[in-house]
């Protein structure tokens, strides 16, 4: 209790001021108090600067995360910004945007995933000037990232970074075998798993889920886009079981056949998720498989066992060619902020080419390049394994290809339609045309309620 | 002009017997009784009644996130009936409660009736029994992802490496006749301690002397467990096992957490679905709408569960 207060109930106790008495010198003791104390803090506040919230995207390249929280806060130190950092990571970043913005209350400036400049635009503050300045002073965007950014012209997002990933492969294993490093799916890829793999050891030829997840995903839009077929036609329109059905179904056969057929994935690779693969091959139960940098960067971190026996290569393709989707990772500031100004500034900060490049070097080959020059920087030839993962990068093309990327296209890779489509076959004893079908109208109403949007 | 006259004479006539009524059950202070209630009323009225109403409203809206809601009536209910996945969670969700609630019930009498016996420990052994239902399931289902993984799950490596059970691993969470199972199985291990808990209190509850008297006209204890065990715990077996109807019809997280709905929609339930039409396609409106769907269903059963409740009561 207060030193007067208490002195005042002493007094009244000792029957020396009257119950009135007591009660006007107390209000008048804490009013006092309250009136001050609410002064002090106005005079606090205002010496502190604005207030911002920055929500940061948790990958699983830590270091990367640490150096990127740094330089925020530094940021903040040196603007004088009160800082309130949150995170979101794979499995909660929809979960926190969509509550946030539907409620109005969203960060001033959120680093988004690829779906991001799309799905969010509605409560995004355009970025065009902001984006171009960036991109030209770094020699351009990088095509696939630049088609995700924006939207007829306008940006919604200011890119950062995409995931470098590859197939990761067992090059001991190999050289065991005398064989060489595959770069088409069918015969390569199926060769070096049978041959390599011994599943009376439990050691797998290929791991590469087709479940619901984002690595099940990537590998279902990608094998599509490597056998000439593709979920959109050059319009934008559905084309799963239309204009390229032939294709697609040859697509879902082979992925599908992956696991039926010549078995070289291991048993339950259809519950994966994203990181089941990462530990599978960390376990040393898998010759071959598709991943993320993260993969390598958790082998190279750890001083992993397997770090020096990994090659990782460009992701192997199929008889079109050897198509990749790489997401790109950006900046996008939200119309209800009230200091866009800072959150541009923000944005030049953290993408100042020397605090990238630190950024850039901590996270072991995930940090991949959105912009031209930082595509061209020496770091890209500092380990062979990075090769594989630039190439990739590079030849990225984006949902929605060989069409526009749209909403509806971003939707289809948000319900794991792909996945579904890839399930109902394995698990479901659909044939793969009923299962192209039963997809394609899930796709046709994506597009139809997407487009009425 | 003397049929208005007749309504008004019915009508002052009827408020005349309410207030009549409420003067009779609430004395002399009846007025107060409204000052009470009121409060109440509008906090129900705002914390369920207008959020209620609001996701009604939503179900029948376009409502894409960021943008307003666009009202298109009925068209998301008659679009989620005619779509194969949405009927296929709707059978998944039945096959799910049915399947796990028929195991938690057979389960949860065998725990009671183990535990009402003269076993030694029994406090101990109850204690240990309830530790599924004490777990948070987030972590429960955890485990059991753990435990059921395919490649590094300890259910494949006692069954293939250490009993020899198995030429080659189970993936328990991929496989058509599995999948299922396996998330059937984690709610019931979850869920049956629940049953068995509330029939042991029941159980203790049957007077002795119905046992004794049964006993001395000669039943077999088959025949004592059908004629006195199970007509004495039947209340409180009806009201369990529709709560955990209800329970297990929306539980989320064991199945979000072990399969996602997956593989191929094979887990796919309604409260999953619901989670993966808001946070993944981003349709509000069609979201609640899958919510909301089952509802009637949901409500009979309350309002059966009620009913026997109140029942109950009254004896």
């Amino acid at each position: 209790m207060d030193r007067r207060l208490s002195e005042l109930a002493d007094q009244l106790a000792a029957g020396v001021i009257a119950r009135r008495e007591f009660l006007r010198r107390a209000a008048v003791v804490t009013g006092g108090t309250a009136a001050g104390l609410h002064v002090l803090r106005r005079m606090a506040s205002a010496q502190s600067g604005p207030k911002l919230r920055v929500w940061l995207f948790k990958s699983y390249v830590t270091a990367g995360n640490e150096i990127l929280a740094r330089h925020v806060e530094t940021w903040a130190k040196e603007r004088k910004v009160q800082l309130e950092i949150d995170w979101a990571t794979f499995g909660d970043r929809e979960e926190k945007f969509v509550p946030a913005i539907e409620a109005g209350n969203p960060p001033d400036i959120a680093e988004m995933n690829y779906q991001g400049p799309l799905r969010y635009r509605p409560a995004l503050r355009e970025v065009t000037k902001l984006a171009k300045e960036i991109a030209e002073a770094r020699g351009g965007l990088l095509p696939y990232a630049d088609r995700v950014m924006q939207l007829n012209g306008q940006y919604f997002g200011v890119a950062r970074q995409a995931f470098g990933a590859g197939l990761h492969i067992r090059k001991d294993l190999l050289a065991e075998k005398g064989l060489k490093l595959p770069k088409v799916y069918d015969p390569d890829v199926i060769d070096v798993a049978k041959k390599c793999q011994d599943p009376s050891k439990d050691l797998w030829g290929f791991g590469q889920t087709l479940n619901r997840c984002d690595d099940g995903n990537g590998f279902m839009q990608n094998i599509l886009w490597d056998y000439g077929g593709s979920a959109w036609d050059k319009d934008g329109k559905p084309a799963l079981a239309t204009t390229f059905l032939k294709e697609n179904t040859a697509a879902l056969q082979f992925a599908v056949d992956t696991i039926q057929k010549h078995k070289i994935q291991p048993p339950g690779v259809m519950a994966w998720t994203d990181p089941s693969n990462n530990e599978a091959y960390m376990a040393g139960k898998l010759v071959s498989t598709n991943n993320g940098a993260s993969l390598y960067y958790a082998m190279v971190s750890k001083k992993h066992a397997l770090a020096d026996k990994t090659q990782v290569v460009l992701t192997p393709g199929g008889p079109a060619g050897s198509f990749i989707f790489s997401g790109t990772y950006n900046w996008g500031i939200f119309k209800a902020s009230k200091h866009a100004d800072l959150c541009e500034d923000l944005v030049r900060w953290v993408e100042d080419e020397k605090r990238f490049e630190e950024y850039m070097k901590s996270s072991i080959g995930q940090a991949g390049a959105v912009y031209k020059a930082r595509a061209e920087h020496p770091y890209w030839k500092t380990d062979p394994n990075f090769e594989g993962m630039l190439q990739n990068i590079l030849r990225s093309v984006w949902p929605g290809y060989p069409g526009p990327i749209t909403p509806a296209a971003i939707e289809v890779q948000a319900q794991y339609i792909l996945c579904d489509m890839a399930g109902r076959v394995v698990v479901g004893g659909l044939s793969p045309e009923a299962a192209l079908k039963e997809a394609h109208k899930r796709i046709e109403d994506v597009y139809r309620i997407r487009s009425r949007a | 002009m003397a049929v208005g006259a007749a309504q008004v004479g019915a009508k002052a006539g009827l408020n005349g017997r309410v207030r009549g009524g409420l003067k009779r059950v609430l004395g002399p202070d009846h007025r107060m009784g409204y000052l009470f209630v009121t409060p109440i009323f509008f906090f129900v009225l705002s914390l369920v009644g207008y959020p209620f109403c609001y996701a009604i409203y939503l179900s029948m809206t376009h409502k894409l996130v960021g943008l307003p809601p666009v009202f298109v009536g009925f068209e998301n209910y008659v679009r989620l009936t005619w779509d194969g996945f949405f009927q296929r969670a709707v059978v998944n969700s039945f096959i799910f409660t049915f399947g796990s609630v028929g195991f938690k019930l057979v389960l949860g009498v065998v725990m009671a009736l183990v535990l009402m016996s003269p076993i030694r420990w029994r406090s101990f052994w109850t204690g240990v029994l309830l530790i599924p239902w004490v777990a948070p399931t987030v972590v429960s289902a955890l485990n059991f992802l753990w435990i059921f993984d395919g490649s590094l799950g300890v259910l494949n490596y006692l069954l293939v490496r250490v009993f020899h059970v198995l030429p080659q691993g189970i993936g328990w969470l991929s496989e058509p006749g599995t999948a299922m199972a396996s998330v059937v199985a984690v709610n019931i291990w979850r869920g049956f301690p629940f049953f068995g808990i509330s029939f042991l209190a029941a159980m203790k509850a049957i007077p002795a002397e119905l046992y004794e008297a049964a006993a001395v006209d000669g039943a077999t204890t088959l025949q004592r467990f059908r004629h006195v065990t199970l007509p004495g715990i039947r209340n409180i077996m009806i009201i369990v096992v529709l709560l955990s109807t209800i329970w297990t019809f929306n539980d989320f997280q064991i199945v979000y957490i072990l399969t996602k709905g997956g593989p191929g929609g094979t887990t796919m339930v309604m409260p999953v679905l619901t989670y993966e039409t808001a946070f993944g396609a981003q349709r509000l409106g069609e979201a609640i709408a899958v919510a909301l769907y089952l509802l009637p269903v949901l409500a009979v059963t309350i309002m059966v569960l009620a009913r026997y409740m109140r029942r109950g009561r009254k004896r």
